[in-house]
Order: C-alpha cells, then sequence, then structure tokens
C-alpha cells in the first residue's frame, strides 16, 4: 500500500487541505476526484499532450505550466495552483467573466470539441503572464507563441486560429511588447 | 655567462632537430598496400559487389557521424561540428564533389587519409578523423569504400572552416602529434572468426574505442581501451566485458540495443544516437553478434537484476521521484513501453560518473525515432523547475535506488555539469 502525505496546497486561490493522500496520487485525480474540478482534461495519461496542463504559481521563478496527469501531489504539496477553473474573472453579479485569452479563443473561434482547450488556456496565459514580466519584439510574438504552444495537440481546428488569437492578444496588450503598437497611439 | 649560453644554444639546437625529427616522422604515411581490384577493368558484378561492401563498411565505419551535413539533404556533405576542448573541428565534404569534396581523389589517396591521417598534398588531417582507429582498415574495404563514395551524389558545397584555439590551429603541428601518437597503418589480419569479426567492427571500423577510450593530456588514446571517457559533456561508458557485466548487460540486449536503440538496460542517448541512425542500425545481426560476443568474450553475462538500494533514500529524494517521475516511469521504476524507459535495471544510474544522469533530468531528451520502427517520447527537461541541490537529491535517491551507488553527488557537482554544457553549446 502506498505511503500517504499530508498535502496542503492554494488552488485557485483557496486553500485546500490539509488532506491525508496517497504519496503517489497523480495531479488529475486530485482535482477530479477529491475536488471535482472536472475542467482539467485526462488525454494522453504520458504528459505528451498537454491538454491536462494546469498553472503552478513559483514565488521565485513566476508561473509555469506541468501536465497534471503525471505530476504528482507529492511535488505540488505545497505550492499554489490555477486549473480552468481560476481563469475567468467574475463580474458584479458573480457571473464568469472571461480573461483576455478565453475571450480571443471564443472570438477566433480557436477549438471546436474543446477538449484541449484548457491546456492551451493555461499556457497561452503563462505566456502572457511571461511577457509582462519580460517584453518582446512584436516581430518575435509568433515564435514565442509557437514555442510556448508547441506541446499542445488539438485534433480539430489545426492549431492556427489558437495561435492568432493569441498573437493578437499579445499585440494588443500594453507592455507586453518592446514596439506595441497600441502604446505607441497613446503615446502620440 | 658564455657557457650558459652555449648550454642554452645547445639545447635549443637539440631541441629543433628534435622536433624536426618528429615532423619528419609524423607529417607523411608509411608504405600503401597495392588496391585489391583492377579499378579499370571491373565487371559490372564486381564492381556491384564493390558498391555492397562499400555501402557496408560507409554503415560500419560511421562515416555519416562526422560527414554529414547537419543543414540536411546528404550524409556525406560535411558540416557538422565536433566539439574538442580545443574548439570546433567540422566534417569535410565526403561526397565526390571536383571543387569541394574528394571527387579528384584516387583510391590510393582514400586509403592514405583513412589509415593515415594524410590528405592528397600531404596535407595532415587532424585526428578527429579516426585514423589512429582506421589504421587496420584492410586495404579492400578501404578500396571498396572508395568505390562507393564516387557513385554517391556530389554536393558542391564548401568546408567549414574549423574554429580552434591557438596553437592547435596550427594544421603542420598535427604532425608532431602524429609522430608520438599515431600507429602505423597495418591491414587487420582475420582468420574469419566471429570475434575477429567483432574486433575488427569495434576497434578499427566501428571505432567504439574514440569516444569509449580515456585520452592522455594530448588528447591521444590511452592503453586503458574502451575503460570508458567523458566526451562532448556525455560519459561514454566503460564497455569492458566486466563493466559490462555488472551493469546488466547480455550480448541478446546488446544486439537489440545496436539494432533497434533500446533495450531494458536504456535507449540510445547523446552521442549514441547518431551512431544508431548512421551505423549500428544498419549492420546485419550476425556482424551485431559478432560485435557482442567480442565485447563480452570470455565472461558470464547474469543480465539485468534490479538491486537492493545502496543506502537510506532521502525523504526528498523520494518525494522528487513520486512528484515528478512516477507518473511516468512508475513507483518502482518499470516504465511504459516507447514512452518511458525502465529506470530499476537501467544503467544511467549505474554509472560512477553522474553526468549523464545530470544531463537527462536538467536538459531531457527530445522525442526520437530510434530504428526498425522503435520510438520513445520525449523526457521533459526539469533543469528550469528544479534547483541544483534538487537535481542533486534526485540524482542521488536514483543512484542509491537501483543504481548501486553511493549517494554522493553534490548540488555544486550538478551545478558544474550543467555549467559546462551551456558554455559548450
Amino acid at each position: 500500500m502506498a505511503e500517504r502525505i499530508n498535502f496542503s496546497a492554494t488552488i485557485n486561490g483557496q486553500k485546500v487541505g490539509p488532506m491525508n493522500l496517497p504519496q503517489d496520487l497523480m495531479m488529475i485525480e486530485l482535482l477530479q476526484e477529491y475536488l471535482n474540478l472536472t475542467g482539467t482534461r485526462l488525454s494522453c495519461g504520458q504528459g505528451v499532450c498537454s491538454a491536462c496542463r494546469i498553472i503552478v504559481d513559483d514565488p521565485v521563478r513566476g508561473s509555469y505550466t506541468v501536465p497534471a496527469c503525471v505530476t504528482g501531489i507529492a511535488w505540488l504539496n505545497g505550492k499554489s495552483v490555477r486549473t480552468i477553473e481560476g481563469i475567468a474573472e467574475q463580474d458584479d453579479q458573480g457571473s464568469p467573466l472571461p480573461s483576455a485569452i478565453q475571450k480571443a479563443f471564443l472570438e477566433h473561434f480557436s477549438f471546436q470539441c474543446s477538449y484541449c482547450t484548457p491546456g492551451f488556456v493555461n499556457a497561452a496565459t503563462v505566456l502572457v503572464e511571461q511577457l509582462e514580466g519580460s517584453p518582446i519584439p512584436a516581430d518575435k510574438v509568433e515564435d514565442a507563441v509557437l514555442e510556448a504552444l508547441d506541446a499542445h495537440i488539438c485534433r480539430c481546428t489545426g492549431y492556427v486560429r489558437y495561435y492568432q488569437a493569441v498573437r493578437d492578444v499579445i499585440l494588443k496588450t500594453p507592455g507586453l511588447t518592446t514596439e506595441n503598437p497600441a502604446a505607441t497611439e497613446r503615446a502620440s | 655567462m658564455t657557457r650558459v649560453l652555449r648550454i642554452f644554444g645547445l639545447l635549443a639546437l637539440v631541441g629543433i632537430v628534435a622536433v624536426a625529427a618528429l615532423f619528419w616522422i609524423g607529417r607523411g604515411s608509411g608504405d600503401i598496400p597495392p588496391a585489391s581490384v583492377d579499378f579499370a577493368n571491373l565487371d559490372a558484378d564486381q564492381r556491384q559487389k564493390l558498391l555492397t561492401r562499400g555501402e557496408w563498411v560507409a554503415h560500419a565505419s560511421d562515416c555519416a557521424a562526422c560527414h554529414t551535413d547537419p543543414s540536411g539533404g546528404s550524409d556525406l556533405a560535411g558540416g557538422l561540428p565536433m566539439e574538442t576542448p580545443m574548439g570546433s573541428i567540422f566534417g569535410t565534404n565526403i561526397t565526390p564533389s571536383k571543387d569541394f569534396g574528394i571527387g579528384g581523389w584516387s583510391a590510393d589517396d582514400l586509403y592514405r587519409a583513412v589509415a593515415w591521417g594524410v590528405a592528397p598534398g600531404g596535407k595532415n588531417l587532424y585526428p578527429a578523423m579516426p585514423y589512429t582507429s582506421y589504421h587496420q582498415i584492410t586495404r579492400a574495404d578501404s578500396d571498396a569504400l572508395w568505390v562507393w563514395l564516387m557513385d554517391q551524389r556530389a554536393v558542391d558545397k564548401p568546408n567549414k572552416s574549423n574554429d580552434l584555439i591557438f596553437p592547435f590551429n596550427i594544421r603542420p603541428a598535427v604532425a608532431l602529434w602524429n609522430a608520438l601518437f599515431r600507429p602505423d597503418a597495418e591491414p587487420f589480419q582475420s582468420n574469419d572468426s566471429q570475434l575477429q569479426q567483432g574486433e575488427y567492427l569495434v576497434d578499427v571500423l566501428g571505432h567504439c574505442g574514440e569516444c569509449h577510450t580515456p585520452r592522455n593530456l594530448a588528447y591521444a588514446l590511452t592503453d586503458d581501451h574502451l575503460a570508458g571517457a567523458v566526451i562532448e559533456n556525455a560519459y561514454a561508458p566503460d564497455l569492458r566485458p566486466d563493466a559490462l557485466a555488472r551493469r546488466g548487460w547480455t550480448q541478446d540486449d546488446m544486439v537489440a540495443f545496436l539494432h533497434r536503440g533500446l533495450s531494458p538496460q536504456g535507449v540510445m542517448t547523446f552521442g549514441m544516437f547518431p551512431v544508431l541512425s548512421h551505423s549500428t542500425s544498419h549492420l546485419s545481426n550476425d556482424d551485431l553478434t559478432a560485435m557482442t560476443a567480442y565485447l563480452t568474450a570470455g565472461h558470464t553475462m547474469p543480465g539485468p537484476q534490479v538491486r537492493a538500494p545502496t543506502d537510506a533514500l532521502s525523504r526528498e529524494g523520494q518525494l522528487l521521484y513520486t512528484g515528478l517521475c512516477a507518473g511516468c516511469h512508475g513507483d518502482e521504476g518499470a516504465g511504459q513501453p516507447n514512452s518511458s524507459v525502465r529506470l530499476d535495471v537501467n544503467t544511467t544510474a549505474m554509472y560512477a560518473n553522474p553526468l549523464n544522469l545530470i544531463r537527462v533530468i536538467s536538459e531531457g531528451i527530445p522525442e526520437r525515432d530510434l530504428a526498425q520502427g522503435e520510438r520513445m517520447q520525449a523526457m521533459p527537461a526539469f533543469g528550469a523547475m528544479l534547483s541544483d541541490q534538487q537535481i542533486a537529491q534526485l540524482v542521488n535517491y536514483l543512484r542509491q535506488r537501483w543504481g548501486g551507488r553511493p549517494g554522493d553527488v553534490t548540488a555544486e557537482a550538478v551545478g558544474s555539469a550543467i555549467e559546462k554544457r551551456h558554455t559548450t553549446q
């Protein structure tokens, strides 16, 4: 029988635990079976397709994603995590307000079946957050988008609409690029 | 004072004479055996046999490992850098291009270059060209290789200049190195036994020792044949029979490893992956059986066995393994076919030198098409997620749990291994 650990974490801003759990539990199972957070999608189960990628917020290195299917709670114990359920904000009425990335995916018809979408949203969100700290030249944005999303597999739309949506968000958001057209316009 | 000057002058003169003598000894080649065939009068059948044998020699000698064009298109057009402590040496164009390759070379020229390290015009090749191993190539194999090379597509692509530090960028100085370290060309005499065929493939054509044998300060091979060495910032392991037996190799597993690129003991990684693609995956079962018979000669090979941990395992290492590795490799290190390797009998944790283990964890391994349809999915890089201390804890956990090694790898050793990698990229 697997050893057990006391697991605590911050998930989507909420304190979780301490919970006494099997030490070898994978994060996807904790999210879906223990916490009823079913938005994170299990697909390949081998850390390859990136559908299940969730965000880890590290106080030192910033945000990054890990595949929840093969990342154990032993690694995430004590850390701060965001899943797809924690990306949208809420308006005054308590209704969800999609993030800029989510909105762009909707507007670009980036997905059809949506199975891979939580992973794309999380990876694109991390990219935007990284660019907030380290903006890049506008002509490097497409390369950065490709690098950030390259490991994410989609079987419906052929990636172009995902990539275009993320590119547009980055180019239209002030401060993410060093030659941002919107920022230039505002300054003039 | 005058006497001191005289002694100094005499010593300088002796030194100059000695250097001149070494230069004279090392710059040229010795005798060239006569061609094995009359090239001018080959019939179609003879020519076809030479082409077939020549292709086999090219594969067995792994010419493409260094002479391939990294931008694609030709396995022989050159341009691949070989990183050495003295700088980068670029593989040359050995297609039959008259202007940029070896299209103007005779069969004698090829033999002289391969076995003696001397190109037409008396130009000394750098010993990155492994003539210290090829020196025993038979004239018949060199001739077959020449016929095959001249039958390949010519690629008119200029060679890249080497990027070596002083004084290694003075090519004639190679003659001095040759005088001290180059063995004479001496065609391999075989009685066609399996062991001798294996020896010819491993030590001559396959030039395995060029990576797996330690080098001295002059970067020449030492007498510790196949005892393991660090090259291009990876550890090429000890291939002596007792070391292979200790790491759980069997002859069958070695044949599978060389043929398909994977076996329970591991997967072709670092410098061995191109060796698989260009060379060993093209060799016959008889060839690989001969090679492995030679490498394991006279030893009992007990096969892979899961070892008991060498010490109490650290809690930190266990949690890192469970949190980041067990999802693919399993709690007991069983792995998954074509997805993640077995760790319980994997040899990488068994080396005294932890370099490869550190690099694999830190850098990951790209998804690979191995050979004969075998594939492995990518191993993620954890270098950015883990501190040097955490990598050391994980490395020590793997070494202790399955490697039969002590958990003595420090965070400093990890940092140094990663830093070296970055400075050689």
